[in-house]
């Protein structure tokens, strides 16, 4: 890998080149250019697509009424609001370097993040994965393999809005929504670091991880033509729609992921029974249920689902009648895996 | 999962009824005359992690050996399924895209991601298929990747 960490500073950057501009720089990585550690602050807000994400889980007609464009990254995780009270960065190496383990090389990559939040006086560490301060995710990570490099985002979160992050969402139950939104407030939160320390710590503990020294650098002429090409590729609508998933018409429920390990579920049965729940390391927390053909023993339902472990979800529901056990049906297929 | 023509090996079951391609754990399984079913074997599936998404070819696409066929999300990163294969995709288990525990359930049956009709028929020379060097080769990697600290059982 050389013996140089390339440091560039984007700065403050359109919502399409904040994401443009490091795709570009982990292809030039990917065909020999040396380790890169990247930073963008986005000039306005926008929302992005993990790279394998439905388009459909975001609410595009909200997105257009309020000027935010979705665009699609090439890395892994959810859909995403960014705006400019988020500092990202991306470090981007040759997949060679890396352990074979994915999550291995996950975590070997996002440990000096946490030694950089630290130095930046967050008390940060990691919780099931996830950088966090306790139990609050404070740092959105992604990771994906982009021709011969793997490239590692995450971001400094100065401040979040949590409503807006959640209404980009197509969430068609408001009971969904208002259980996402409530979690969404518990389970992330923004950090008060300052983002120069933030940036100079998190290069020099890139650097030491890796045995590089860090240079300040700008981007190169081809990482530029790179950089055009993607943002027609990211500009256009076969790009956003993205790999075409089954039963996406005829899906019967949705799932949030929050953070890792705490997620909601809306499911909706044939014959017209509604479920929202909010999980928490495995165990429902909270649960509504919407069932005509059950009126008073909807309530006894929810008291029996409240508390029990996600996976029993589909066992005790098949006992509450048609509805429930339309519902145990759906739920059959569905997991914590985001 | 073991069954029939599968061993088990430092705890990890492998079918000595197919092909490996060593580099990225992907096998193949002649299933016809220059037809092949093509799945990824539990070491690729263990170090990857717990998978959550898989984006797969539509039926017609050209495969190209040593080139991306679809994708893979697990711990939220996003790689490379890569073809051991040249050909064309006949099939692709909608299941598993639907459910993709099932690659980890049963990576040998179930699990399967697509069939190909061959293009290439010598790609086959070029995979791992006497049972005995298969059974070498796995033991070989899931000591290394364990002295690697790339899987943990």
């Amino acid at each position: 890998v050389g013996d140089v960490l390339r440091v560039i500073d984007f700065g403050r950057v359109s919502p399409l080149r904040s994401q443009t501009l490091w795709h570009a720089m982990a292809y030039e990585v990917g065909a020999g250019a040396p380790v890169t550690l990247s930073f963008a602050r986005p000039s306005a807000p926008y929302v992005c697509l993990g790279y394998l994400t439905g388009a459909a889980e975001v609410d595009h007609d909200y997105c257009r009424a309020h000027d935010l464009p979705v665009y699609r990254r090439m890395v892994g995780g959810g859909p995403v609001y960014l705006d400019d009270r988020q500092l990202f960065f991306q470090i981007a190496l040759p997949v060679s370097v890396l352990s074979s383990s994915r999550p291995a090389a996950l975590r070997a990559m996002l440990e000096p993040a946490v030694a950089a939040f630290r130095a930046a006086g967050i008390d940060a560490g990691f919780d099931d994965g996830e950088i966090c301060v306790g139990d609050r995710k404070i740092c959105g990570h992604g990771a994906g393999q982009i021709e011969d490099a793997v490239v590692v985002c995450g971001n400094l979160i100065e401040a979040f809005d949590h409503e807006r992050a959640t209404r980009v969402l197509a969430l068609p139950d408001p009971a969904h929504r208002s259980q996402t939104l409530r979690l969404m407030r518990r389970y992330v939160t923004a950090t008060p670091g300052d983002p120069q320390t933030f940036m100079s710590a998190l290069a020099d503990a890139y650097a030491s991880a890796l045995g590089l020294r860090a240079i300040p650098s700008e981007i190169s002429a081809a990482e530029l033509e790179r950089t055009a090409d993607l943002d027609r590729r990211f500009g256009a609508a076969r790009w956003l729609s993205g790999p075409r998933r089954p039963n996406q018409s005829i899906s019967q429920h949705r799932q949030v992921k929050v953070r890792a390990g705490i997620w909601t579920l809306a499911a909706w049965a044939p014959g017209g029974a509604r479920l929202v729940a909010s999980v928490v390391k495995g165990l429902v927390e909270r649960v509504t249920l919407t069932a005509p053909d059950l009126s008073g023993q909807a309530r006894q339902a929810e008291r029996a689902l409240a508390g029990i472990r996600f996976a029993a979800v589909a066992d005790v529901l098949s006992r509450f009648g048609a509805s429930g056990r339309e519902l145990a049906a759906v739920l059959a297929g569905v997991g914590g895996r985001l | 999962m073991t069954g029939s023509g599968h061993r088990e090996i430092s705890g990890f079951a492998v079918a000595l009824d197919r092909g490996y391609q060593t580099a990225t754990h992907m096998w193949v399984k002649l299933t016809g005359p220059g037809r092949v079913t093509i799945g990824l074997d539990p070491l690729g599936i263990e170090t990857s992690g717990t998978l959550a998404q898989l984006a797969l070819p539509d039926v017609g696409t050209e495969l190209t050996a040593g080139r991306p066929f679809g994708q893979l999300e697990a711990v939220k990163f996003v790689g490379p399924l890569t073809s051991p294969v040249s050909g064309t995709v006949l099939a692709v288990n909608k299941s598993v895209v639907a459910d993709p525990a099932l690659a980890e359930r049963d990576p040998f049956g179930q699990g399967w991601l697509i069939e190909a009709e061959l293009s290439e028929p010598a790609d086959l020379d070029a995979l791992l298929t006497d049972p005995l060097q298969i059974a070498t080769w796995y033991a070989a990697r899931i000591e290394e990747y364990r002295l690697s600290g790339a899987i943990a059982r």
